[in-house]
């Protein structure tokens, strides 16, 4: 098996943080045992993008530094077991 | 525990629209475009159709602008109305959860269904065995004569098949004193002799239809229009919400505008000793035991439903009481506002008139996200008072009985038991206290399951929320060492 390695950058900017981002701490928790070792979970300072893109898309996540918007723990999850 | 859903994110949407506007000083020009914004015809809707989605959101702002939606008098009044008239507006009731009835989706009347799974067998146990007679079987299926049935749930239990399901109306079966129930239309009535405030059928609601009525705007007004000197009194639940030092909330608290900002610790420190020299006293009268009173939704369910219970509760004043006289002992006239992640604190301020205006923690995000502050960037404040770890400790369940336990000189000795969370069942062992005492002498009851730092107007995850709360505690703990 290759070892890929995954970052997932939370935003912690407020907006954010309430809307969503909060939960999205607890996704260690949720990640399949397959994963458990492939992903970093970090949360990073607010990105600047709601101001940019209108206010309806939080929380974002940075995955291997792609953006995703109105991220869910079950998303990103999806998203990372596509990449392999 | 409440599960993240999307009823409590349109909440909180519609609490940041409203504090940006009236920031920006627009709330009366566009507060009416709210509904047409959030809910714009090119969405599927949640509901019926795009006007009843926005009819909600109409209604959900009424609350927020702390309004009753039974206040309506004619549907035509606009959000600008009430929004103009909301500041003048002085609670007279005393109730703070509010129905809305377009939301409520009026669940099932007759908690009992027969499913597909009906194999219209020839025992027909659920007919047989219904005491009012209110199963017929057509085409080889039972089906429940709504009109008949009382809710016993006997033809569930008799079913082989497990063929009848039971469903729930959450926000009665999240009730734990029963005072939310249909009225004649099938939409939810609250029972104000009989609620506690314990936020458990607001948060239990999927439709989101029960609702808090807010105060966000009169505290925005107090700090920014009316500039009255404000203090803001910080629960320690609220330290848990963000996953940053408490200094850097405390900090962020201050930049929203308040003249000072005080951790309702300083008070938890002064209940702690008062209610230790009662218990002590109490114990020396010969009294069973004593239980704690700092909960705001268990003092009222004592008072409403368990008055035999009454003379055990502590009379020693809540750390919110202790800290609004400390504010105000330093800073003169001004306007206290609480902040914490609690429903029933509204109940209690209104009953004592120690704080002026109550913040949610939920509300304090809005403000936070309205006002574009950003916690982990805010540099840490300095504290200029000493509170104890215990006193943080008080947010999470059973941090009074810790407090309590570093008063005593034998605290080895000491021995406590903890009520944790309001619910049926223990509010069935609370009622057989007064007649067959616990075993303990201390009582600590926590309306909300794990204490304060899972309100029902929290921020952050249980989980999270007990996590960063501990290390707010343990801050403390090294600074004392030093």
């Amino acid at each position: 098996m290759t070892k890929t390695n995954h970052t997932i950058k939370i935003c912690c900017g407020t907006m954010c943080y309430i809307m969503g981002g909060a939960e999205l701490h607890l996704i260690r928790e949720h990640l399949p045992e397959s994963l458990q070792d492939q992903v970093k979970v970090e949360g990073i300072s607010c990105l600047g993008l709601c101001e940019k893109e209108g206010d309806s898309q939080h929380p974002y996540v940075l995955i291997n530094n792609e953006v995703m918007p109105k991220a869910s723990i079950q998303k990103i999850i999806q998203y990372i077991q596509n990449l392999k | 525990m409440t599960y993240y859903n999307n009823a409590i994110i349109t909440k909180r949407e519609l609490l940041v629209r409203i504090l940006k506007l009236q920031k920006n000083n627009s709330l009366l020009e566009k507060i009416d475009r709210i509904p047409l914004e959030m809910r714009p015809r090119t969405n599927s809707p949640i509901r019926c159709c795009v006007h009843k989605d926005r009819a909600v959101i109409k209604y959900k702002i009424m609350a927020l602008l702390g309004y009753n939606i039974s206040d309506e008098q004619d549907e035509l009044t606009p959000l600008s109305t009430y929004a103009k008239e909301s500041l003048n507006r002085k609670e007279e009731g005393g109730h703070y959860l509010t129905v809305v009835d377009e939301a409520c989706s009026s669940c099932v009347q007759v908690n009992y269904t027969v499913s597909n799974l009906c194999q219209g067998c020839e025992g027909r146990s659920c007919q047989v065995n219904c005491p009012k007679d209110a199963i017929s079987v057509f085409n080889g299926k039972a089906n429940i004569d709504h009109q008949k049935c009382v809710n016993c749930g006997l033809c569930q239990k008799a079913c082989p098949f497990h063929a009848i399901a039971y469903l729930p109306v959450p926000c009665e079966e999240s009730c734990p004193v029963k005072a939310i129930r249909k009225n004649e239309n099938g939409v939810e009535e609250i029972d104000f002799d009989k609620c506690i405030h314990c936020g458990k059928c607001m948060t239990a609601c999927p439709f989101g239809a029960i609702n808090e009525k807010s105060q966000v705007l009169q505290i925005h007004d107090a700090i920014h229009v009316l500039k009255q000197k404000t203090v803001a009194i910080v629960a320690p639940a609220v330290l848990g919400q963000f996953k940053v030092p408490s200094g850097q909330i405390l900090a962020a608290i201050k930049a929203l505008g308040f003249d000072a900002v005080m951790e309702v610790a300083e008070g938890a420190d002064l209940t702690a000793q008062h209610e230790t020299a009662e218990w002590q006293e109490k114990m020396a009268e010969g009294a069973n035991f004593m239980t704690t009173s700092c909960c705001p939704a268990y003092t009222e369910l004592a008072d409403k439903h368990i008055k035999g219970l009454k003379p055990y509760v502590s009379h020693t004043p809540s750390p919110m009481v202790f800290t609004a006289d400390k504010a105000r002992e330093l800073h003169g006239d001004c306007k206290v506002i609480f902040i914490g992640p609690c429903l029933a604190k509204r109940k209690e301020a209104y009953n004592n008139k120690k704080a002026d205006f109550v913040m949610t923690a939920e509300e304090l995000g809005s403000f936070f996200a309205a006002y574009g502050i950003d916690v982990a960037n805010e540099k840490s404040a300095q504290l200029s008072y000493v509170v104890s770890p215990e006193a943080r400790g008080f947010a999470a369940s059973g941090g009074v009985t810790d407090a309590i336990k570093a008063q005593l000189a034998d605290p080895e000795s000491f021995k406590s038991f903890l009520v944790d969370g309001i619910s049926r069942k223990t509010i069935k062992l609370l009622k057989t206290f007064p007649i067959r005492p616990p075993k303990a002498p201390f009582v600590e009851v926590m309306a909300c399951e794990g204490g304060c730092i899972n309100g029902p107007s929290a921020l952050a995850p249980p989980s999270i929320g007990n996590a960063t709360l501990k290390k707010a505690v343990a801050e403390l703990s090294t600074q004392a060492i030093v």
